[in-house]
């Protein structure tokens, strides 16, 4: 049928455009080092996506750690628009995060009744103009919750983080479990972070500019990383971040400070 | 004896227990106000009486009023047992005035509150006319005068004083007293009787203190059929916020809130609010704001006046249409309907952004701002390390310190100790001494703030309370944030 061929032809194209309607290359946040950014598919973080932030031990309920980690990641963001933070408990404390650099000017902060809210407030803010990044409180959204919220970053191409964090008193949840690994299968990347020992400048008294043992478990065609980095200073560059060094392997990393305690 | 039997409410006053309400039965008894309530119950065995609530009747009287709204926007109170409508343009809605009162009247007597009621050009007319005139009288335009000169002069809503002074001056009708130089009468009853008869006349006007403050941005929509399905109370609720909408463009206003109200059949109001962070008059936009509340809606037997106001309307220029995607996109068009669509949702305190307050105490250095207002020139000390999260109530830790002044070696938090690496401080932060009493604020409540990290390159923000004195007291330590 040669009749046919080119009205097939023109819905494939039609078809071509509405996909590259929804999908345009996503733009990227980069690190400025090869060494994180080369982790990435696509050279850095990528944007239009959302991204799961998680601590261990008792950050899981507190997390200040990932709260300060997910603020200097999106600190280069909220230059073009708005950033969300939704949280169910208002411990978020925005001088701290000023400390950051982070613009708290921008942030609108949101406190949700529970989880699901949490969760929809989310997705609606990243779904909106004007809104560059969205952060969420949250213990674990399931896959189709992931879902949406992937949906929702590509509308606008904004960048959501999903704080995993325990209520306060929940039970403990156990490490490596199912939910963990369902919720992981819709975020782009999956971040585990940890406070790391801070180095402050020979001869000067008090603590170091903090620095985080970060850890990217999952990476979404691209692969895992752990790094200690530190808060970079105005001078280093437009980036949050310096790297000070590569963990050789998350692995064994992971394991380090496990060995240590029963030795 | 008739059927119903005489009503009478008792109030007491100063011990002695008086009729301070008689019912129409009771009046033709010959039972009057004041008089005591012994002596009303000898005279009328049969006489059924009450205790007198005036709290409880202004309340309804208020809630009378609110449903009045059906009729005019425009209702204010008066006294104890009256309502002003202000139903200027209004009448034509029900074909002439006259349907109208009927209309009102009708509906209040079958809810059993039966009511008197008079349409004149000024409130104290109307007052005069609906109490001592035939019921339902309505006075042509200018043309109060010769309707209230027979009234009694009570008609006329003088004080006491001279209320009790005209009869024994054999004034006893309203037509007497117009015929007297005012002078006179000013000279002998006081100014305040001759502006009464001014405000009747029209001479004087008179300011009423609506329940609501008049306003152009009221609309209204009646129903043939009472409607009580949820689908058309959406449809209902889109079509009135077009047609306020409309108007507020066509004038160049946009309003902050608005409440939808649904007058049911059995005279209950039903109101529903949406409120927006920015003026606004986008139809869809605000409609999408109240249909999610809809639901708490009871429609009962139905619904069938729907009304729709607009408050703290300001002037709104035209929207702008942004031409390109990338040069900005304007606050109308996203962040402000994600606020509106939050607040609503959620309330207005679970919504903010934190401003800086002049205060060093950190739990108060945090205001909560609404998310769109201007953002404040100043900020925070940024040579005041601050943690990112502050628990809302410190957390006492034990602590081991080589000596008092010294930051710990080594703390006790959430049954974890923790070894400590690097320590920095003290911040030594004073209660605001302005704020409370002396012995609450004084040296004792001071605080010594350090920032310190543990091995694990956690930190955390603790702080002493009060000072190492004289050894009696020793002052405790408490973790108040973490840095992460």
């Amino acid at each position: 049928m040669p009749g046919a061929k080119p009205a097939l032809s023109a819905l494939r194209a039609q078809i071509a455009a509405l996909e590259a309607g929804t999908r345009t290359p996503p733009p990227v946040l980069p690190f400025g080092d090869p060494r994180l950014d080369g982790c990435f598919p696509a050279g850095g973080l990528q944007r239009g996506g959302w991204h799961e932030v998680g601590g261990s031990g008792l950050e899981e309920e507190t997390g200040a750690a990932p709260a300060a980690f997910a603020a200097l990641l999106l600190r280069p963001l909220a230059a073009k628009g708005a950033v969300v933070w939704v949280m169910r408990r208002d411990d978020l404390h925005a001088p701290g995060l000023m400390g950051l650099g982070f613009p708290v000017e921008r942030l609108i902060q949101v406190r949700a009744r529970d989880e699901a809210e949490v969760l929809s407030v989310l997705e609606d803010a990243l779904a909106t103009v004007g809104v560059a990044a969205a952060i969420g409180e949250a213990e674990a959204p399931d896959l189709k919750a992931g879902r949406r919220l992937q949906l929702a970053c590509e509308r606008r191409g904004s960048t959501g983080v999903l704080l995993r964090r325990r209520p306060y008193g929940g039970p403990a949840g156990p490490r490596g479990s199912n939910s963990r690994e369902v919720s992981g299968s819709a975020a782009q990347t999956r971040w585990r972070i940890a406070a790391a020992p801070s180095q402050p400048p020979p001869g000067e008294p008090g603590l170091g500019p903090p620095r985080w043992r970060v850890e990217l478990e999952r990476c979404r065609g691209g692969r895992p990383g752990a790094w200690i980095l530190e808060q970079a200073e105005a001078a280093d560059g437009p980036h949050p971040f310096r790297l000070v060094s590569q963990l050789a392997d998350h692995d064994v990393a992971a394991g380090e400070p496990e060995l240590r305690l029963v030795g | 004896m008739s059927a119903v039997p005489p009503v009478a409410l008792i109030a007491t006053e100063g011990g002695t227990r008086r009729l301070a309400a008689v019912d129409d039965a009771a009046a033709a008894l010959g039972l009057h106000v004041g008089q005591k309530a012994a002596d009303a119950a000898a005279l009328v065995p049969d006489l059924v009486t009450a205790d007198h609530d005036p709290e409880g009747d202004r309340a309804a009287l208020e809630i009378l009023c609110d449903w009045c709204v059906r009729f005019s926007p425009a209702v204010a109170l008066d006294g104890l047992d009256g309502l002003l409508l202000d139903v200027e343009g209004v009448s034509h809605l029900w074909g002439g005035e006259a349907a109208m009162l009927d209309d009102l009247l009708d509906r209040l007597a079958r809810w059993g509150a039966p009511a008197r009621g008079a349409i004149a050009d000024t409130p104290g007319a109307a007052w005069a006319l609906a109490r001592y005139a035939p019921d339902r009288t309505i006075a042509p335009p200018g043309g109060q005068a010769p309707l209230l000169a027979p009234l009694p002069v009570a008609a006329l809503r003088l004080d006491e004083a001279a209320q009790a002074q005209l009869p024994r001056l054999g004034l006893f009708q309203v037509s007497q007293l117009l015929a007297l130089p005012r002078a006179q009468l000013a000279k002998r009853f006081g100014l305040g009787a001759v502006m009464r008869i001014d405000q009747a006349l029209g001479a004087a006007r008179e300011a009423l203190a609506f329940r609501r403050p008049a306003t152009p941005w009221f609309d209204r929509l009646a129903f043939f059929e009472p409607i009580s399905a949820l689908s058309d109370l959406e449809r209902v609720t889109g079509d009135i916020c077009a047609l306020l909408c409309a108007r507020l463009e066509a004038e160049g206003q946009g309003a902050r809130r608005f409440e939808l109200v649904f007058h049911r059949l059995d005279g209950k109001d039903q109101p529903v609010r949406a409120g927006l962070s920015r003026p606004g008059r986008d139809a869809v936009r605000i409609a999408k704001l109240l249909k999610p509340k809809l639901d708490t809606v009871d429609p009962g037997f139905g619904i069938e006046i729907v009304t729709l106001w607009a408050a703290d309307v300001e002037p709104l220029s035209v929207a702008q249409r942004s031409l390109d995607a990338d040069g900005g996109i304007s606050l109308e068009e996203g962040l402000a309907p994600l606020v509106d669509r939050l607040i609503n949702r959620l309330g207005e305190d679970r919504v903010w952004r934190a401003d800086p307050y002049q205060s060093h105490v950190p739990e108060r250095s945090v205001r909560r701002a609404a998310p769109l207002d201007p953002a404040p020139e100043t900020g925070w000390d940024p040579d005041r390390p601050r943690p990112s999260r502050l628990l809302r109530r410190p957390e006492a830790i034990e602590v081991l310190a080589k000596l008092p002044d010294d930051p710990p070696v080594q703390f006790r938090w959430r049954g974890k100790s923790r070894r400590v690496r690097l320590a920095e401080g003290p911040e030594r932060i004073g209660q605001e001494w302005w704020r409370k009493a002396f012995d609450e604020v004084g040296p004792g409540k001071v605080r010594d703030y350090y920032r310190v990290e543990d091995e694990a390159g956690e930190r955390f923000w603790i702080f002493r309370a009060g000072l190492y004195a004289d050894g009696e007291k020793v002052p405790k330590w408490w973790l108040h944030g973490l840095f992460g």
